[in-house]
């Protein structure tokens, strides 16, 4: 019943009316993200989310990662890719435990999705204890640094083929990394990539950010680097 | 490419919003976006305005998005700048080259007017 003129309409459902929201549309991933953390952490595993774009060097890195811990700790893979299981597979035949979460189309992962491959990695592996969790992100340097999976950290990667004008171009994934790895820098003689402005632009975004410039399939001191900075990871979740 | 998935969710948000009420229709839908979001403003617009003709509810909708900048932070003296197009070499206040870019990171449905 309308008071000020009696007419018996309800104005107050039709009036235009301003509602104040403010809720981010992020939050329910965020959310899950959140709750992803403490699975991983109930699991004593420390989570890296690994984002580059396509051919990178992702997997390859993993593969021989997988081959120098392995023996020494339980490890664990999330492979995120839009179609697929080729990826899992290499990482199969490097005998760690490996889930493929295709997104079929999705441009990146989200919580939810890791939240499912986490579930399902427990499942298949049937174990209950890991120390490292992977979590390889779809193939694309910009829409994956947009969503926080739950991950400890956060590492991109660019190869020297892509580029070092790459940070500069995707900032994003470079503000919320901890983590900068500069990879194939075998090919470094064959390429026009400067290491000083990959790493002058990374650090001017992100001046926490620390580098390492690695070859997986030559080894050597980079590659070390990259096995010593993960031990750490696990020594610092374990003094935590 | 995740902006059509991130509009879904706010049409999902929005829906719900006009039942709870009890409004016919929408009409203008107020969002900020961090710069640093990771979302392409044009892209939403687009996926905005496709899902917005599916229901009556919302066929007349307007988006009206705010560009939030991020603030740039001396890691040395905390003193913070907005940055605009480009961010500064060193603070202003200390001299410092360790700055480090924050916040302009989110998707915020802020307002919503609705009859």
């Amino acid at each position: 019943m309308c008071e000020s003129c009696g007419c018996g309409i309800d104005h107050e459902r039709q009036t235009t009316r301003t509602i104040d929201v403010y809720e981010s549309l992020l939050a329910a991933n965020t959310k899950q993200a959140g709750e992803n953390r403490r699975s991983f952490e109930t699991l004593g595993a420390v989570a890296v989310n690994m984002i580059s774009g396509p051919g990178a060097g992702k997997t390859t890195l993993l593969e021989h990662t997988i081959e120098h811990l392995g023996n020494e700790l339980r490890l664990g893979v999330i492979e995120g890719d839009i179609e697929t299981e080729r990826d899992a597979a290499r990482i199969r035949k490097k005998g760690a435990p490996v889930v493929q979460i295709t997104t079929g189309g999705a441009c990146h992962l989200d919580a939810r999705l890791v939240h499912k491959g986490l579930h399902r990695l427990r499942h298949e592996s049937g174990m209950d204890r890991f120390d490292l969790i992977f979590i390889e992100n779809v193939g694309n340097l910009v829409c994956p640094a947009t969503f926080d999976l739950g991950e400890h950290q956060r590492v991109v990667l660019v190869s020297v083929p892509e580029g070092s004008d790459k940070p500069a171009k995707y900032p994003k994934a470079f503000l919320s990394s901890q983590r900068f790895l500069i990879t194939k820098t075998d090919l470094l003689p064959h390429f026009d990539f400067s290491i000083d402005e990959a790493r002058r632009e990374a650090l001017k975004l992100n001046p926490a950010i620390r580098i390492t410039e690695l070859s997986a399939t030559a080894g050597g001191q980079g590659f070390e680097d990259w096995l010593l900075y993960l031990r750490q990871l696990l020594r610092t979740a374990a003094a935590a | 490419m995740h902006e059509f998935s991130l509009a879904q969710g706010l049409f999902t948000q929005l829906f719900r919003l006009a039942e709870q009420h009890r409004a016919e229709k929408i009409i203008i839908v107020r969002v900020e976006i961090g710069q640093f979001a990771g979302i392409v403003i044009d892209s939403f617009s687009f996926a905005f305005e496709i899902l917005a003709r599916e229901r009556k509810l919302t066929r007349e909708a307007v988006l009206e998005i705010t560009e939030i900048k991020p603030l740039c932070g001396c890691l040395d003296c905390g003193h913070t700048v907005p940055a605009d197009d480009s961010v500064p070499a060193v603070c202003a206040q200390c001299g410092s080259s360790r700055l480090t870019l924050s916040a302009a990171d989110d998707l915020i449905l802020t307002q919503v007017e609705m009859e």
